[in-house]
Formats: structure tokens, sequence, C-alpha cells
């Protein structure tokens, strides 16, 4: 995952209007669209919501010009544990189902029913469709704008403080762990070797690990101390200085809202 | 264990959230008034070396892999289930926000599992092994693999409740996978704590081991 940090950050500083647009848009339309999908109760006509969003969606992409491949690739990494879910929610349905058609019947009394994967295939639609719209929102958004965003929408600022200074150092640990992992295969260091004992595989990654974890910790202190120097105290705050949505920024916000709240109330009242 | 979007209903979602933000602001207290002076910062870029620990992929017998999650060994190197709740918290939403790993309206449910659930458990029982074993690795290590393998059984409860993910089936298959992945975790876990008394004993809560 961490790989992918460098290459979303440079994706981030893309040049197209989805990039320009203000975080402010991109966090309330991303976020709305999200709880809006999980939202939506679980019935058959949540397919016409996911088509709209999806159309949203897929029209947000080509406006951002992100790469189809990275960004499908980083759905793709995501995926495995959501669908291993739906795996079991199909083998062992939680709730049993008042009419059931047995599609096929497998060895120990597994019965796969026709509803049973119907439901599993209207959770998975809203699952990949909040993954693809968080994934869009950090491919077109750098993450110091996210911050100063959500600091302007009014997020506390001790914690745009926190989060502000937590991922300016990822990048450093994150570079740390690429070097780290280097120079472990630069020493023929395979932690999947089975002709090393597992004792000994478990002492060098644990003393690799112990020693990023007490780096971590003595440039937290480094840094701590640097910030005393210049003045930080308990009153330290990040200073974001107001802006104003233009005209046209108001636009695409409540073109977008009313996309994002309008089409799931009027599926629901049409189709129910 | 991160749970994604759209597998919890948003109600319960945002109950977990409520719960999961009591947690956080107690976290942010303890941080400030806790630790010596205002170590904000330093917990902060911890975070960070937490979140790149988490990248590396460590094996676990019978060809699977695993990876830390850290909230145990955070717990006891720090003194405090609030500290594993702190950094865990900031680990989750970057997790969440940039890469989609977990959700965002799931990501209270997260907090309370891998952070807040983790954090107790690594902390409370470490101090309860210790009482018992008196060795301290031996109770880092217990801590560790019970802070991997239970909060996996409240997230299988957690789906269940929501209706997504059956209960006994469920918690089988979470529980004997995450006691596999907690061994990793508790190897690891004991592995650092040693590094740690030997070069670094002063960042440790209670250098010579006796519960404080």
């Amino acid at each position: 995952m961490i790989e992918d940090l460098f290459e979303i950050e440079r994706l981030a500083y893309g040049t197209s209007p989805l990039h320009r647009l203000d975080a402010r848009i991109k966090l309330i339309v991303t976020f709305g669209a999200i709880i809006a999908l999980v939202a939506y109760p679980v019935n058959p006509s949540v397919y016409y919501v996911a088509l709209v969003f999806a159309v949203l969606l897929g029209l947000s992409l080509a406006i951002s010009r992100v790469p189809l491949r990275t960004f499908l690739a980083r759905i793709l990494v995501i995926l495995p544990f959501g669908l291993s879910i739906l795996l079991f929610q199909v083998l062992f349905p939680p709730i049993p189902f008042p009419t059931e058609t047995v599609l096929t019947e497998l060895p120990f009394g597994v019965v796969i029913t026709a509803e049973a994967c119907a439901k599993a295939s209207m959770i998975g639609v809203r699952f990949v469709l909040c993954i693809g719209f968080i994934i869009l929102l950090s491919s077109t958004t750098r993450i110091q704008d996210l911050l100063v965003g959500a600091r302007r929408l009014g997020f506390p600022s001790e914690f745009t403080l926190i989060l502000g200074m937590m991922t300016r150092y990822l990048f450093v640990f994150g570079q740390m762990f690429l070097r780290v992992r280097n120079a472990l295969s630069t020493r023929c260091f395979d932690p999947f070797d089975r002709s090393l004992p597992y004792g000994y595989r478990i002492r060098q990654l644990g003393n690799t690990i112990g020693t990023m974890f007490i780096r971590s910790y003595e440039q937290g202190e480094r840094t701590y101390t640097a910030m005393l120097c210049r003045g930080y105290g308990k009153d330290a705050f990040l200073f974001v200085p107001k802006k104003a949505l233009a005209r046209s920024e108001w636009g695409t916000l409540f073109a977008c809202m009313a996309v994002v709240i309008g089409c799931p109330l009027a599926v629901y009242l049409l189709f129910g | 264990m991160h749970i994604p979007d759209s597998f919890i209903p948003i109600t319960q979602g945002a109950v977990y959230w409520v719960i999961a933000l009591v947690f956080i602001v107690l976290a942010l207290r303890w941080v400030k008034n806790e630790m010596s002076e205002e170590k904000v910062p330093l917990v902060a870029v911890l975070a960070a070396g937490v979140f790149a620990l988490q990248a590396f992929n460590l094996p676990v017998t019978m060809g699977t892999s695993g990876h830390l999650v850290g909230g145990a060994l955070v717990a006891i190197v720090l003194g405090s289930p609030f500290a594993a709740i702190f950094v865990l918290s900031l680990v989750l939403i970057v997790q969440g926000v940039l890469f989609g790993d977990g959700g965002i309206t799931v990501m209270g449910t997260n907090i309370i599992n891998m952070g807040v659930i983790g954090g107790f458990v690594g902390y409370y029982g470490y101090h309860g092994l210790l009482s018992v074993t008196r060795n301290i690795y031996a109770s880092a290590a217990g801590a560790a693999w019970l802070a991997c393998l239970i909060p996996a059984l409240c997230a299988a409860i957690e789906l269940a409740i929501a209706g997504t993910f059956p209960l006994v089936p469920g918690m089988i298959s979470m529980g004997i996978y995450h006691a596999l992945i907690g061994l990793i975790e508790a190897g690891i876990t004991a592995v650092v704590l040693g590094l740690i008394v030997n070069s670094r004993p002063d960042i440790l809560d209670h250098p010579t081991g006796a519960p404080s």
C-alpha cells in the first residue's frame, strides 16, 4: 500500500479542472455520495441509483484524466476482504429469506439461493462504487488541500494540525520503508524463504521493524523539540485563511449534490 | 479486518461513529494531560511510523502472510490504551480517506475494533499476563495475540448484527484466520519490545518491566 503513496500524490498534482476544483466541494460530494449509497436500502432499485452514481463517477474520472488502469488497479487492491465477506453471505445467509429459490446445492448441506446472490450483488455494487469515489478523491486532491478543505469546512483545528503533521511524515517513513526493504533484499534476505529457520526470520524482521519504530519515535522527539523552539504550545493551531467559493464552484456543488441527493430520493419514490 | 463501506447500515455506522468519537476525544485529552508536556506532535509522527510499519509483509505459517497492526505494541510502549486509540485512529483515517481501505461510514466501527478494543485488550492483557508470568516478552506476545484475535471476533459480531455476515461460521473463520495472523503479531511485538528494552529503555513506560 505504501508504494502507492508516492504515485497517489504524483497523480494529485495534475492540472485538470477536477484537480483545480476546490477541495471542499470534492470532499462534500464524495462523502455525500458514499453516505447516500450506504443509506439506500438494500432492494433491487439500488441498481438504478448505482447506475447514475457510476455515470457521475465515470464523468468525473474522464474530466480528471486519471489513468483508468491505475484507478482500477487501486480498486482491485482493496477488494479481497469485502469480497470474502460477500462470499460468506452467499454460502451462509445470516438472515433466512422468506422465499427461497435454490440455485445449487453444495456438499455439507450448503445451499446457494438466488436471494442470497441478489443481496450480495447489491451490497457489492455499493461497496465498489464507494471505493471508486474515495480513490477518485485521493487521486485528484493533494493531501495538504484535503486538510485545508477539511479545516475550512469546520473540522476541528486540533485534528487537522495532528493529521497534517502525520501526513507530512508519511512520506518520510514511506521512503524509509522502501530503503529498508531494498537493504534487506540487497542482503538476499527474503522473509518468505523457507530454507531459513522461522525463528531467525521473525527475529530479523522484528529487529528491522523495531528499529523503524524507534526511529519514528526519535523523529517525533526531534520534531517536537524543533516545534517547541519555534513557539509551539498548548494553543497552537493550523492557520487557514478564509476563502469564499466562486459562483461557478457553487454551481458545481449544487449540480453534484442535486444528483447525489435527488437521484436516490427520486428512485426510491418511483420504484420503492 | 478493515470493514468496508456498505457492509454496515448507515444508522449502526453512525452509532459506532459516536462511540468512537468519545474515545478519540478521551485519547486526545490523554495525550495532552498524561504525557509529559504537550507531546501531541510526537505521537502524530509516531503514527506515521506505525503506518509505514504496517506495510511490511510478514510470513505466517502455511503460505499465508500478514502484517502488523501495532495497537498492542503502542499501548505497551507508551503505557496507555489511549495511545493505541490515538495512533490507530490517525492511521485508519489516512487508510480510509487516501486508500479506500476501510470506509467512511464504517470508520467509527474500525476505530472501535482496532483502536479501542485492540488498545484496551493489548494494554490490560499485557499487565494481566505480566502479573501472572513475570516475563515481559511472553506477556507482550500474549497480549498482542489477543489484541489481534478479539477485535476480529468483534468485527464478526458487528457484521452479524448488521445482517451481512453469518454469526457462527463468520466467527469461526475470522477467529481461526486471525488466531494465525495473531501469531506473527505476537512474535514481532515481543522482538520489538526486546529491542527497545536493549537500546532505548527510557522510552518504555516502565523500563524495568514492573507494572506501574
